[in-house]
């Protein structure tokens, strides 16, 4: 494991393991929390006297992976909008830290981190020793340079501009000058203006890939990086290899073991998951990415093995609040969004929608896996409720248009929602749109339902959707209070602190029903007996390093 | 014959012209080119960064004008970038020199363009995805053609017996069964744990590696649809050459019913079966979308469904020449095949 342990414990750590030992919080939650804290992954595991699973433990090595996933086009790691696409350039461009199942946060590229105790100052120790392919070490000037290209809001679809938003100049669009700061060769010091405790956390997510200085993206396949595999045959659509490196020494064989595999193919059978069955009852393929819907059961059913993991993805359906339709911006009014939600039975979603695979959700997108989480009572249903206020707010003779993708458990989730609304004497008409159509309005549906993947904090995901003028605001959401909120929580490194503001921030978010969001889901996958290391994660990473087939 | 080839080139080159215009405008509408510039720039951008996205790469220009780049009768576009001063445009390629940048890059300079999906030159990926489709025909007409001429001679010999009629029930039951739905039965029935696995549900890797088990569904699932169509064909022609004089005269000669199958009704039969084969060579372009989708054959109907999801404009527009050149190829062919065949019919 990690064979450095930081220079300093932050208080806040010490704190929560005090609370995980008078069982006030679960190891998950600790972990997340201490780990953000910059306390690195065995010594947050040291401080509650817990020692981490290893996961790839009996790999043997050699061999080649056969992964089921889509193929899709390579672009410059901050645009990316797939997980599938880092997945695909994951082994050779390696990030700065590494998000896992538990919960924990774990140094890669860099080492460890301090967080000052205002959250305001983040000292990053760049780990000594990584190499690029042509030989030369990573230093801090690559990874503040990195840093700074996640903070050019200018390059249209750069996502991590909104993970990286502390440190963006409003003015230039850029990096604030001065607060990125290589103070050696292997020290990187972020100085925010404003304290923020997502940076870490943004810093494991997938389009936050560390790129060499001479990167190109015109040519991102043959780029060079720091990982032990390389990608060296890719047919967007069709399949890709990904094979070791022939004569590279990678940094972290002796911190974290592996990697075990020659070659990893992930080859692409479409998004139907029936095909995805032919594939692997055709013994095509190993791994499944994902395993969705009523499929689960048809796989538990043949010789396969499961992996779970219980997350914060979600499905959400919203209004957008500025949408406009004849010339009436119904959704602006707070009862009619309070009408939709009143009539919908989560629980009943979950189940006719998700066959039960997850956790009922509050309607307020932070969930009990976050560590700030706050319980609050469950959102009422009342379908009388709903039709009164919906009246009362002059819109019940109007028809609502409620957008959906066509796959599987999004369809039928949103089936159910639409089916109680009428239930409750609501005018719905459903619109199922394909998959390669849906996304290209997504953020500007008058009325539909997306998914939501999994984010560590409760916070970020409230910052990424729900702060006005964001990017991924789909709901249109812009109040004033809520900002000012979540702009005192973004400042609190201390989770339980943090929950008071939390609580508030769920409660406006009812409140103003702003969105339906019946469940919580798990995510599975399936795989032939015999691979290691390859269960699913809980944001549809792909550790290769990992991989590996049973000894 | 000369003139007539020379003709049927003309309506081709005339009939693509058309068609490749009806695509690249439909292609070229706005929520088209935004779902484009989302599929390729990031699936959640905003409106603004969707337009400066369109603009920076030409896709807002004219549409005359860019379907004259297209065809390479008008300049390509160039950006320049206002920033860094980086000059991009439809002629210039990574890494080259602006001085060796040609002015027109379309279709008559051999350039089909570049594929937004596939991230690779249309010209190749239609290529291979055409010689994937091409084998999978290959082996549909290997077992699609000589069975259904033999179900149709045995149907068309004696008209009314039994055997007739449960040879013309199977045909009519299979060419009235879609592909989806003979496609889906087969995959369950043999080659799922649901039924018998003797065969393989897809056929992804058999683009590179055809086997018997793990191509045979896709073939089978193509050639019943059509092979049920021609046996009709073959049966009706069958039975009127069967009524025919020279048929009633050959018996009262004597002549036993083999010979008179083989030697003096077999060619006047097939003259009508031939033009219906070569009519099949579209239709199946048009079922091989379906199939290769099922089985997850990645050849040029799956290369379509692909194109035409994620409005990659130069693709598509590539699949059209693609398909009239195989519809009226094969005409030709089959009126060509058809002199050879039926000395009455002359082409002037």
């Amino acid at each position: 494991m990690q064979n450095q342990t930081p220079s300093r414990v932050h208080p806040a750590a010490k704190m929560h393991a005090e609370e995980y030992a008078d069982g006030k919080i679960s190891r998950r939650e600790f972990l997340t929390r201490a780990t953000a804290l910059g306390v690195t992954t065995a010594a947050a595991y040291g401080m509650i006297g817990a020692s981490p699973v290893k996961a790839a433990g009996h790999a043997q090595a050699g061999g080649t992976l056969r992964h089921q996933m889509e193929v899709r086009g390579l672009k410059e790691p901050r645009v990316y909008d797939w997980p599938q696409i880092a997945n695909l350039m994951r082994g050779n461009f390696e990030y700065l830290v590494e998000y896992n199942n538990d919960g924990s946060v774990r140094g890669m590229l860099v080492e460890s981190w301090d967080v000052s105790d205002d959250a305001k100052t983040i000292t990053l120790n760049v780990r000594k020793g990584v190499m690029w392919d042509d030989g030369s070490e990573l230093t801090a000037e690559d990874v503040a340079r990195n840093i700074e290209g996640w903070c050019e809001k200018d390059v249209e679809g750069n996502s991590m501009a909104g993970r990286m938003a502390t440190l963006i100049d409003p003015d230039t669009n850029k990096a604030i000058d001065g607060a990125i700061e290589v103070v050696d060769s292997h020290t990187v010091r972020l100085n925010l203006p404003a304290p923020d405790i997502t940076i870490i956390v943004g810093m494991a997510d997938y389009p936050a890939a560390i790129i060499p200085a001479n990167f190109n993206a015109d040519d991102v396949m043959s780029s060079m990086g720091t990982g032990p595999f390389k990608l060296v045959e890719l047919e967007v659509g069709v399949k890709a290899r990904l094979e070791r490196k022939p004569d590279h020494t990678w940094w972290g064989t002796e911190v974290y073991g592996g990697p075990y595999l020659d070659a990893i193919e992930y080859i692409d059978y479409g998004t139907d998951p029936a095909a995805w069955l032919a594939a692997i009852e055709a013994e095509e393929v190993d791994v499944l990415y994902e395993s969705v819907g009523e499929f689960i059961d048809v796989f538990d059913s043949l010789d396969l093995e499961k992996a779970e993991v219980v997350t914060g993805a979600t499905v959400v359906i919203r209004t957008n609040q500025l949408a406009e339709m004849d010339g009436a911006t119904p959704y602006a009014d707070k009862r009619v969004r309070q009408a939709f939600a009143m009539a919908v039975n989560n629980e009943v979603v979950l189940e006719l929608g998700y066959g039960n695979r997850g956790v009922v959700a509050e309607n307020h997108h932070v969930a009990p896996v976050h560590p700030e989480y706050a319980e609050l009572p469950a959102p009422e249903y009342n379908p009388e409720k709903a039709l009164e206020l919906m009246t009362e707010a002059g819109y019940a003779d109007m028809e609502h248009e409620l957008i959906s993708i066509d796959d599987d458990w999004r369809k039928n989730s949103t089936d159910a929602a639409a089916a109680m609304m009428r239930d409750a004497g609501l005018n719905i008409k459903r619109t199922i749109l394909p998959g390669s159509t849906f996304w290209n309005d997504w953020a500007k549906y008058p009325f539909s339902s997306t998914s939501w993947n999994h984010r560590p904090l409760g916070v970020q995901i409230l910052a990424l959707a729900y702060r006005s003028g964001e990017a991924w605001n789909e709901a249109a959401y812009s109040n004033p209070e809520f900002d000012s909120l979540l702009g005192d929580a973004l400042a609190v490194a201390d989770a339980d602190a943090r929950r008071e503001i939390m609580a508030k921030l769920q409660m406006i978010m009812q409140e103003d029903g702003v969105i339906i969001q019946p469940y919580w889901r798990s995510l599975y996958n399936h795989a032939r007996p015999g691979q290691v290391g390859t269960g699913i994660h809980i944001s549809y990473e792909h550790h290769h390093y990992k991989f590996g087939f049973a000894a | 014959m000369g003139l007539f080839i020379l003709r049927r080139v003309g309506v081709m080159i005339l009939t693509a012209l058309c068609l490749t215009f009806i695509v690249f405008f439909l292609t070229n509408l706005y929520p088209n080119l935004e779902k484009l510039a989302k599929t390729q720039g990031n699936m959640r951008m905003t409106d603004e960064q969707v337009e400066s996205w369109l603009s920076e790469r030409g896709y807002l220009d004219p549409l005359p004008v860019k379907y004259g780049r297209w065809l390479g009768v008008l300049p390509g576009w160039t950006f320049e970038d206002p920033e860094d001063g980086k000059i991009t445009g439809r002629c210039i390629e990574p890494g080259m020199e602006p001085a060796d940048v040609p002015r027109f890059c379309g279709i008559l300079q051999g350039d089909w363009g570049e594929s937004t999906v596939f991230k690779a030159e249309v010209g190749e990926v239609t290529a291979n995805r055409l010689a994937l489709t091409g084998k999978l025909m290959f082996w549909v007409m290997v077992l699609m053609v000589p069975s259904a001429l033999l179900i149709g001679v045995l149907a068309g010999m004696r008209e009314g017996s039994k055997l007739d009629r449960s040879l013309s029930t199977f045909s009519i039951a299979s060419t009235a069964t879609p592909e989806y739905v003979s496609g889906v039965i087969f995959i369950t029935l043999l080659a799922s744990s649901a039924g018998v696995k003797w065969f393989k549900g897809t056929a992804t890797s058999a683009a590179e590696n055809a086997t018997f088990e793990n191509f045979f569904l896709p073939v089978l699932t193509i050639a019943l649809y059509g092979m049920g169509y021609i046996a009709r064909m073959t049966r009706a022609s069958m039975t009127e050459v069967m009524t025919a004089q020279y048929i009633r005269t050959a018996r009262l000669k004597g002549v036993s019913f083999r010979n008179i199958v083989l030697k003096h009704a077999l060619r006047n039969a097939l003259i009508a079966p031939f033009t219906v084969i070569m009519l099949q060579f579209p239709w199946l372009l048009n079922g091989v979308v379906i199939v290769e989708t099922l089985f997850n054959y990645k050849g040029f109907g799956w290369t379509l469904v692909q194109a035409a999801g994620n409005n990659d404009i130069e693709l598509l527009l590539a699949c059209s020449v693609a398909a009239v050149f195989v519809v009226l190829v094969t005409q030709l062919i089959s009126d060509i095949g058809y002199v050879f065949l039926n000395p009455r019919i002359r082409i002037a």
